[in-house]
């Protein structure tokens, strides 16, 4: 007889041998009740998932707004002002260049001709 | 895509193993009570740290978990009490290097001669096995009942243990021979 055949021999005595008396089958029904109990079971969706593990390492909701919320509300406006603040830099210098062209000695004309600008360029050298 | 565990698919799980758990732990400690608390640790462990894991998973994180339990059950033991540890390692059973069953087959062979295998009951073959099973060195039993019993690969099994495939085979081996021989000796052909 080789091992898989004395294996299963004996495999069929241990199976026929899996009788418990009625006090360890109770332990055992509560030992896998309690386990049950602390099961650990993770969110299927991510987005809630990742919410809940903030608000759970910041210690909680009410903790939520002066850690998270507030330093987010502030980066946020930051954000805004600087680019208010590009935008109407950028808007005066356009009206500088505007009033330039307009206040100068040279005819709006001249900037359309391409003869000028390669002069201009031309001459820059 | 693999479905993670629900808690009826969990329960179902650990109603399936927890005899088999409960016959592993009693073979490798011997006490009812410890074995019991072996098998609730292992599933409270699995519950709190593996619960939400895909259910094809739990076997083999199961029985290493279950292991690695009765082994600690046996490195608490032995810092309890020195004496035990000294004990235990003249005594058969958790020496890893003789086989008992060697010293056992020669005890028993003035036996076979009026304890013929068709005159014993089947409780009493199950009862030869358990013993026999208690007395096989840990690590030859433990990869025996993994491999035959629980019906894990080479591969998973040794993944379990925390060895090569090639001592599980030679584990699986010897302990299969060992058993049979001492069955034998006891007049119980399989």
């Amino acid at each position: 007889m080789n091992e898989q055949q004395i294996a299963y021999r004996i495999k069929q005595c241990l199976n026929r041998g899996l009788e418990l008396d009625a006090g360890k089958l109770v332990r055992l029904k509560a030992a896998r009740e309690q386990a049950l109990a602390r099961q650990r079971v993770e969110s299927r969706i991510p987005v809630l998932a990742w919410a809940g593990n903030i608000i759970g390492k910041s210690g909680g909701p009410s903790a939520l707004v002066p850690r998270v919320l507030l330093p987010m509300a502030v980066l946020i406006l930051g954000l805004i002002a600087i680019n208010h603040w590009r935008d109407s830099q950028l808007a005066a210098e356009i009206e500088e260049i505007d009033a330039a062209v307009l206040t100068g000695d040279l005819p709006l004309d001249a900037y359309l001709d391409k003869g000028f600008d390669a002069w201009l360029k031309h001459s820059s050298y | 895509m693999s479905l993670l565990a629900s808690r009826n698919e969990l329960s179902e799980f650990l109603a399936g193993v927890e005899r088999r758990a409960y016959k592993q732990a009693m073979f490798a400690v011997r006490n009812a009570e410890n074995a019991l608390d072996i098998v609730q640790d292992s599933m409270l462990k699995l519950a709190e740290k593996y619960g939400a894991k895909p259910i094809v998973e739990l076997p083999m994180l199961f029985q290493r978990i279950l292991q690695n339990t009765i082994r600690d059950f046996y490195r608490r033991q032995k810092v309890r009490s020195l004496w035990v540890t000294l004990f235990s390692a003249l005594s058969p059973g958790r020496e890893e290097e003789s086989d008992p069953l060697e010293t056992l087959e020669s005890a028993d062979a003035s036996n076979t001669k009026d304890g013929p295998a068709d005159r014993l009951e089947q409780y009493q073959v199950i009862e030869l096995i358990d013993q026999y099973l208690e007395r096989l060195p840990q690590r030859q039993r433990q990869a025996f009942l993994l491999r035959y019993w629980e019906e894990f690969d080479v591969a998973e099994t040794a993944a379990i243990m925390g060895c090569s495939a090639g001592s599980v085979k030679t584990h699986c081996s010897r302990a299969a021979h060992a058993l049979a021989e001492a069955l034998r000796a006891k007049g119980v052909e399989l």
